[in-house]
Order: structure tokens, then sequence, then C-alpha cells
């Protein structure tokens, strides 16, 4: 049993937020439905059937993608949603970290036809849903352009080139996930010291409304 | 000519393949080909051995 508390207090202490805060905003939380891609990730089954997500894989999934972002152009990324909650923080992201924000309808040709105007070659996709934003995913895939994903239990590893493994549908879970990538970038890039806290909350990432 | 790291196979310059470095320790280039991709099969990074995607 005291074996069992030390475990769950290291569990605690490695997150990059206390697990009060990311469980209250059901960072965690999956759907009813589980694909085989996503088994890996999966910590368990709740009695009404929802799949939970491994939080500490979630964790070190965050820390990876920051690492891998921080070595590219960040003007050149792309943060795409077309989901209603996941524009607020990926337009705020982009505020942050300086990428190219892409919210809302995605226009077909924008990174594979360039004779249309609002042309763009990206470096690096990161898509809020592998699902919704698979006209994005699609395109970012004909050109070789890495694809960074959010996805919960329902989504598959289709084109995508790194998973994190996490709650894409909650207002709250995408405001912390971005806040949280967002973070882990500026301390990578030495922009921000190791125990420094961001000048912009949580609250300021989340979809008001 | 540049091998897939997930299947071993040659990629070819038309093939819609992704190059990147790894995303853990950014030591390796690992080049996916169109079907790995498509497919989601895993890659591991030969320095670090993370494993993707």
């Amino acid at each position: 049993m005291e074996s069992n508390v030390d475990t769950q207090q290291q569990i605690s202490e490695t997150l990059l937020l206390p697990q009060e805060v990311l469980l209250s905003a059901g960072v965690h939380i999956g759907t009813r439905v589980k694909t085989k891609d996503m088994e890996p990730f999966i910590y368990k089954v709740r009695p009404d059937g929802l799949y939970v997500l491994d939080m500490e894989k979630m964790n070190d999934r965050i820390k990876i993608a920051s690492k891998f972002l921080s070595r590219m152009n960040l003007s050149k990324v792309v943060v795409a949603s077309s989901k209603r909650y996941g524009r607020s923080p990926v337009e705020m992201f982009c505020k942050v970290i300086g990428c190219k924000p892409m919210t809302g309808r995605f226009t077909s040709g924008t990174f594979t036809n360039p004779a249309y105007s609002d042309f763009f070659e990206p470096t690096a996709v990161i898509v809020t849903d592998s699902l919704a934003d698979d006209q994005i995913v699609e395109e970012a895939s004909q050109c070789g352009v890495p694809v960074i994903a959010l996805a919960s239990t329902d989504n598959s590893k289709m084109n995508a080139d790194l998973i994190i493994p996490m709650n894409n549908k909650g207002r709250r879970a995408l405001a912390i996930a971005f806040w949280l990538i967002a973070k882990e970038i500026l301390k990578e890039k030495n922009e921000l010291p190791a125990n420094g806290e961001m000048r912009y909350s949580i609250d300021d990432f989340e979809t008001n409304g | 000519m540049s091998t897939c790291i997930s299947c071993g196979r040659k990629v070819t310059p038309e093939e819609k393949a992704v190059k990147m470095t790894c995303p853990n320790c950014g030591g390796i280039t690992i080049w996916r080909c169109e079907k790995c991709r498509l497919f989601g099969r895993t890659y591991r990074c030969p320095a670090c051995g993370f494993t993707g995607p």
C-alpha cells in the first residue's frame, strides 16, 4: 500500500502540471470508441465504458513534441484546428510561439497548389484532431511534411509522424495541451528559465463562451 | 538512395515520403515511406530508441 502511494507521488512529480489540475481538466478522458492504433496509450477502461489515456505517456510525448518543434523554424510551422474549442488555443499558441494558425475551414490546395494566392509551404504541421482536420493531414502527407497530431482513443495513426495521446475534444484540455507545448518550447529555446512561468495563463488559452 | 526506417525499402524521389530528424534526440535523420506513413507503421530511432508515431 505504501509503495503504491510512493509510485503515485513519483508520477505526480514527473508530470508537467500537478496531477489534480490535469485530472480536473479531463486531459486523460478518452471516448467510448477504441482504435487498435491507440491501444498502447490506453491506461484502463472505466465502468461506464470510457477509455482513459495514460497521463505519463501524454507527458512524455508533449516533451518530445516540444523538443522536435524547437529545432525547427517556427515561423513555417502550421497549427490547425477546425474544431471550435481548438481555435482560441491555437491562435494563442501561434501568438506566443510565432507559428502560422489555420483555424476554421481549410481551403484545399493551400499546401499543394502553387497557383493559389494563399499557398504556403510548411516545415511541420500540428493538428488537433486527425479526423476533423483530415484535409490538412492529407495535403501535408502529399508534401512530405511531418505531422504532429493530438489524438484521443478514437483516432488513427494514419499519416501522422508523432502522436500526442490526450483528450482533443474538451475545451480546458485543449487549452492545457497548447499551453504546455508552448511553455516547453520556450524552455527548450532558453527563452524561459527552467522554473519560470509564462506571461500567459491557461485561462488565456481557453475558448470563452 | 535513402531507405525507410520502418520497412527498409528504398525511398524513391517521386514517393510521398517524409524526411525528419528523430523527434526525441534530433541526431538521426528518419525517412518514412508513403506506405508506412499511411498504415501508421511504427519506427524506432537507432540512436535513442524512441518508438513512434
